[in-house]
């Protein structure tokens, strides 16, 4: 990364001076202005300072800008003079350009790292509180529950003590769906590593899906729907498998009224198409514009508006789909319910024979 | 004392292997506990368990060297329990030889289903394995191994040469997860990477189709995802 980011910066300094030095060797030739290549030099130092990192690219051309101008352009033609006080002049004006140019240029540089440095850090604050917030509730629940049972269970009715274990089971289930998701916002945040894409034939990864899922939701159907042809797709399944999960999971928690859950896949230009649809309640208006990034964005004033269970699921399933450079979108149908549609592109197409 | 199978349950957190004892106990299981490698491997050789239930992040030493050490002369069933966040781990306790895993959080039922898969598969093996002109029999699926002849539902299905070979390699490991590294050297003799998973995942979707069996509702032939494929009944 750093040796092409050396690359890049040596050609851009030796693209920049060839130009200048063709254009000024068509000045003098073709024209016979000589006057004006010692700006044109200057400019082309300008910009080499401007487009590169760092001071030395800066100073190096204009060090060997004086030389050519000294050299080639100005009086004595083809020979090194460093006596004329114009030539002198020429040569303190570049290396003044290219130091100024490098230090403010670096200076800007820097600040624009600051700032998503800290638009970065502000996120991770702002997810690291909704967490903690989101887990309060079930912890309570949870030691709650288990110290009256080890205090008073003998005074509860059976009836009771199998309702107080049943919510422990539950807000612990709760808490191991959010700490997945943890887990896979730090597997993509870690250091801005590209996500390992392994082709993955789908069906594999929809039967992995749904047995994750009926371990939790034993009860409800899903009606999946697949084509024929065996589509593969270039992913870290572990990861796609969290956003359809998560999808479905949305779905049973959240759409009131649900009878109907529906996962489809298709293929369509290129891209494996990914729809989970319900008939349930739908999504609130209000809510549609700010669903996928609501975790990160939401304000610590607002926290306690949210029901517990907004939580962190929808923005993980937008971070993992666009590190994977694919589209998510959500919408209510007109006859009721919601669908989540996301595509991840194809890799090829293999009939079955 | 009793015909009970002997579990031995290698675990460093004493409120997991509470845990992992009291759901034994209640499946019908004799439990032997330990919280180092050394002591498993102590006890290992003094009780000779039906099964060993191993941790793979032990304080002493790398639970792969327990597994390691089993798996020098015995086929003593070995499952793994592991966390989420280490999958290679247990990835590489799969190719050295342990037969399934449990990823933690784990209900009783997940993992006492578990235990008798691979209580089955270790019978299985030494009862059956690949006779010649023995069958294969897994609820509506037949397998007769001397004319290499698959069927399902009763009706003949006629798979490839590989296809074949990949449900063949399964039915003798019945009950046991096989990793794709495992099942792409046995079936194509060739390294495991990207491509050779592919042609590997490509192969078994054409089996599923073959045999009608649907994603949402696998039977005979279960998969981990990242991690292999498992022939077993149905839980």
């Amino acid at each position: 990364m750093k040796k092409r980011s050396i690359w890049k910066d040596v050609a851009i300094t030796v693209f920049i001076l060839g130009v200048a030095f063709v254009i000024s060797v068509s000045f003098q030739n073709v024209f016979g202005i000589d006057e004006q290549i010692t700006t044109l030099f200057a400019f082309a130092v300008f910009l080499i300072s401007l487009l590169t990192n760092g001071y030395v690219y800066g100073i190096i051309s204009s060090c060997v800008s004086t030389l050519a101008i000294n050299y080639a352009f100005t009086f004595p033609f083809f020979a090194f003079d460093f006596i004329t006080p114009v030539n002198l002049i020429s040569a303190v004006v570049m290396i003044t350009i290219a130091l100024l140019t490098g230090a403010l240029t670096t200076k800007v540089k820097r600040n624009e790292e600051i700032r998503l440095e800290s638009e970065k850090e502000r996120m991770r604050a702002n997810l690291l509180r909704a967490v903690s917030h989101d887990i309060r509730t079930p912890l309570t629940t949870i030691y709650g529950s288990a110290a009256t049972l080890l205090e008073n269970g003998d005074s509860l009715s059976p009836d009771q003590r199998k309702l107080m274990l049943q919510s422990i089971q539950n807000d612990s289930v709760w808490l191991v769906r959010m700490v997945e998701n943890l887990l896979s916002v730090t597997r993509l945040d870690s250091d801005n590593v590209k996500i390992a894409k392994v082709p993955t034939v789908l069906d594999d990864l929809i039967a992995s899906v749904l047995v994750k899922f009926k371990k939790r939701y034993a009860a409800q159907m899903v009606l999946l729907s697949m084509p024929e042809d065996i589509l593969i797709v270039p992913m870290d399944a572990m990861l796609i498998e969290q956003v359809l999960v998560n999808l479905l999971e949305n779905a049973v928690m959240h759409g009131e009224g649900m009878t109907k859950l529906e996962l489809r896949v298709y293929a369509e230009d290129q891209q494996a198409v990914f729809e989970v649809r319900d008939n349930g309640c739908g999504i609130p208006k209000e809510k549609l514009q700010d669903l996928f990034i609501g975790f990160y964005e939401q304000k610590e004033g607002s926290v306690d508006s949210h029901k517990k269970n907004t939580g962190i699921g929808l923005s993980v399933c937008a971070t993992i789909v666009s590190a994977h450079g694919g589209m998510i979108s959500a919408e209510n149908l007109p006859d009721g319910g919601a669908l989540f549609r996301f595509t991840l592109r194809l890799e090829e197409t293999v009939n079955e024979q | 004392m009793n015909n009970k199978y002997k579990i031995l349950v290698i675990e460093d957190e004493a409120n997991i292997r509470g845990l992992l004892t009291a759901m034994l106990e209640s499946g019908g299981f004799h439990v032997i506990q330990c919280d180092t490698c050394d002591s498993a491997i102590l006890l290992y050789e003094s009780y000779h368990p039906d099964l060993a239930l191993l941790d793979l992040g032990l304080p002493d030493a790398d639970g792969m060297r327990f597994l390691r050490y089993v798996r020098r002369n015995a086929l003593t069933p070995v499952v793994v329990v592991s966390a989420r966040t280490d999958e290679s781990d247990k990835i590489a306790a799969l190719d050295l030889g342990a037969n399934d895993y449990v990823t933690k959080p784990f209900s009783s039922g997940e993992l006492l289903a578990r235990i008798r898969a691979a209580l089955r598969s270790s019978r299985h093996c030494n009862e059956e394995g690949r006779l010649p002109g023995g069958k294969f029999i897994l609820e509506d699926f037949l397998i007769e191994y001397d004319s290499r002849r698959t069927y399902y539902l009763g009706q003949e299905i006629k798979l490839t040469q590989t296809e074949y070979n990949i449900v063949a390699f399964l039915s003798e490991h019945c009950g046991k997860l096989m990793t794709y590294a495992t099942l792409i050297k046995e079936i194509w003799g060739d390294r495991t990477d990207e491509n050779s998973i592919k042609k590997l995942q490509v192969n078994m979707a054409n089996i599923r189709r073959k045999l009608g069996i649907s994603p949402s509702e696998p039977k005979i032939i279960y998969n981990e995802l990242g991690v292999g494929y498992r022939m077993d009944h149905s839980i």
